[in-house]
């Protein structure tokens, strides 16, 4: 863009148009990479919610039998069902392997709102208003301000003391 | 030939009922909007940021010398502690004579994402404690923690032993490594550094996934059952939407906080070990000396009791009691077990002390 003659072609609103229409596609392909893992860790996850589930329904079926025909019955089935899938979904939630793929879901999952964010301040920017990490900067010295603030009030009251 | 099905017919009867109580409920039971979560009466008496400082107002004449401030847990409101007043942690210990304070940290938002450890410990805890102090005269006070509020109330008591006389540790989050909820197993993989840097706080809907997988079954079939079986009991409704409400109102937690929470106490476990660090200041239980009663719930599935006895055998102090209840994390604080059981005991060991 420093030649002269692209300089002339790109000058205006048409080139930032043109650099943000980019940004903005190279992150639509890169959501489009973060989606295959994503969708590979909420698979692995819904197979093992399904897996765990197939296993309780399996012991409360042998159960069954063993529940009285009295009035009672319908609390002791739900009793009986309630406990065993307690205990199984508490036991998978537990696991490593549960707790690993949990973690990766969530990590692939926080890389497409990323991905979201950059568009978002693409478009921000574009507007001319201030971008995610241009609005944290300014908390940021928000909040060493304010810690500075407190530990000045606070030597000052030793001194006012003394 | 013909086959017969028997279908006992109290069972068909319980089924109608419950199918009645299900289309009533509408019309007998409050919207949450309408619930006020305010039980005990109060005075706000320091606001700093979101914070604010609550002084409980006095019932009784005589009042316990030393005030007890209540460092409640950053997960959900302070509300639960004062739910209702048959079961107010608050009521009971006002009725005992003692003065309270809480602390409520609020609810932050984006631009609270920098506040850190050191904010909370010795920012807005340091704070109300020495409010407390002026306006009460005293030269030490009495400090409770709850869940993860003790965690940062642990670590201020270890930077500021001369401001605290008595402390007390409900269901304290300490040992990460020996938690054995399933919260510390999430916990334990997170990329946390990830999320903050991404998402800033750490957002509500992930603190109701969590709660999600606690019990799923229990807690979202069996507990609504009950509630639709007991919909004409008007007492049980109105304790069973006030915990509704109070669940539903999970705050986010500062990003800064929220990482060095997870990375601290669940990932390196650097506060048992005396290795971690607040505000730059070294953060070693040994330095505890005052009395200590820790409460540990043996049915606690947010905070496992492995995760929170281990505080009762390293902190320095000559004069300390464990106590474990047969229930839970919530039923410590809110049940008919903890007005009947739990307070009495803190109290009396508290009237010993203040």
């Amino acid at each position: 863009m420093s030649s002269k003659p692209q300089a002339l072609a790109s000058v205006g609103p048409m080139r930032a148009f043109a650099s943000n229409a980019k940004k903005i596609s190279t992150e639509l392909i890169e959501i489009n990479e973060s989606l295959i893992g994503f969708n590979q860790f909420v698979t692995e996850y819904y197979k093992q919610l399904a897996e765990t589930w197939n296993v309780a329904q399996k012991k409360v079926n042998l159960k069954v039998p063993d529940v009285p025909h009295d009035v009672e019955q319908i609390d002791s089935f739900k009793r009986i069902w309630i406990d065993i899938f307690d205990n199984d979904f508490t036991e998978l939630f537990d696991s490593v392997k549960f707790g690993e793929n949990y973690g990766k879901l969530v990590s692939k999952e926080l890389e497409l709102t990323k991905h979201w964010n950059n568009i978002s301040n693409v478009i921000l920017q574009s507007a001319n208003l201030p971008s995610k990490e241009e609005i944290d900067e300014v908390y940021k010295e928000l909040h060493s301000l304010k810690k500075r603030v407190t530990k000045l009030e606070i030597e000052l009251k030793k001194v006012n003391k003394k | 030939m013909k086959s017969e099905s028997k279908i006992d017919p109290r069972i068909l009867e319980e089924i109608l009922k419950f199918s009645r109580n299900v289309i009533d409920a509408p019309k007998l039971v409050s919207a949450p909007d309408e619930i006020s979560m305010e039980v005990t009466p109060h005075d706000i008496v320091q606001e700093i940021d979101k914070t604010r400082l609550l002084h409980y107002r006095s019932l009784t004449e005589k009042q316990h010398k030393t005030p007890l401030l209540i460092s409640y847990a950053l997960i959900n409101r302070y509300h639960i502690l004062d739910i209702q007043p048959e079961k107010s942690w608050v009521r009971n210990l006002l009725l005992q004579g003692f003065d309270i304070y809480m602390l409520d940290w609020g609810s932050p938002t984006s631009m609270d994402k920098y506040l850190d450890f050191d904010d909370y410990v010795n920012g807005y805890l340091d704070s109300s404690v020495e409010f407390i102090k002026n306006e009460s005269s005293s030269e030490k006070i009495s400090l409770q923690g709850y869940c993860t509020g003790a965690t940062i109330a642990t670590a201020y008591i270890t930077l500021h032993p001369e401001s605290v006389k008595n402390y007390v540790a409900t269901a304290p989050v300490i040992d990460g490594w020996r938690d054995t909820t399933v919260i510390s197993n999430l916990a334990k993989h997170m990329d946390v550094d990830k999320m903050v840097e991404i998402v800033g706080n750490m957002p509500p809907e992930f603190m109701y996934y969590c709660f999600s997988v606690l019990k799923p079954f229990e807690q979202g079939i069996e507990k609504y059952v009950n509630f639709f079986k007991n919909i004409d009991n008007k007492k049980f409704v109105d304790s069973f939407l006030r915990v509704e409400k109070w669940l539903g109102d999970t705050p986010p937690i500062p990003g800064e906080l929220f990482k060095q929470w997870i990375k601290d106490i669940y990932q390196d476990n650097l506060l048992i070990q005396n290795k971690m660090f607040v505000g730059g200041s070294h953060i070693d239980l040994k330095k505890i000396t005052m009395p200590i009663f820790t409460q540990v719930a043996v049915g606690d599935h947010l905070v496992s009791p492995e995760c929170s006895m281990p505080l009762h055998y390293a902190v320095g102090s000559e004069d300390k009691t464990l106590r474990m209840y047969p229930t839970g994390h919530v039923g410590m604080i809110a049940s008919s077990l903890s007005q009947t059981k739990v307070l009495p005991e803190l109290g009396k060991w508290l009237a010993e002390r203040s």
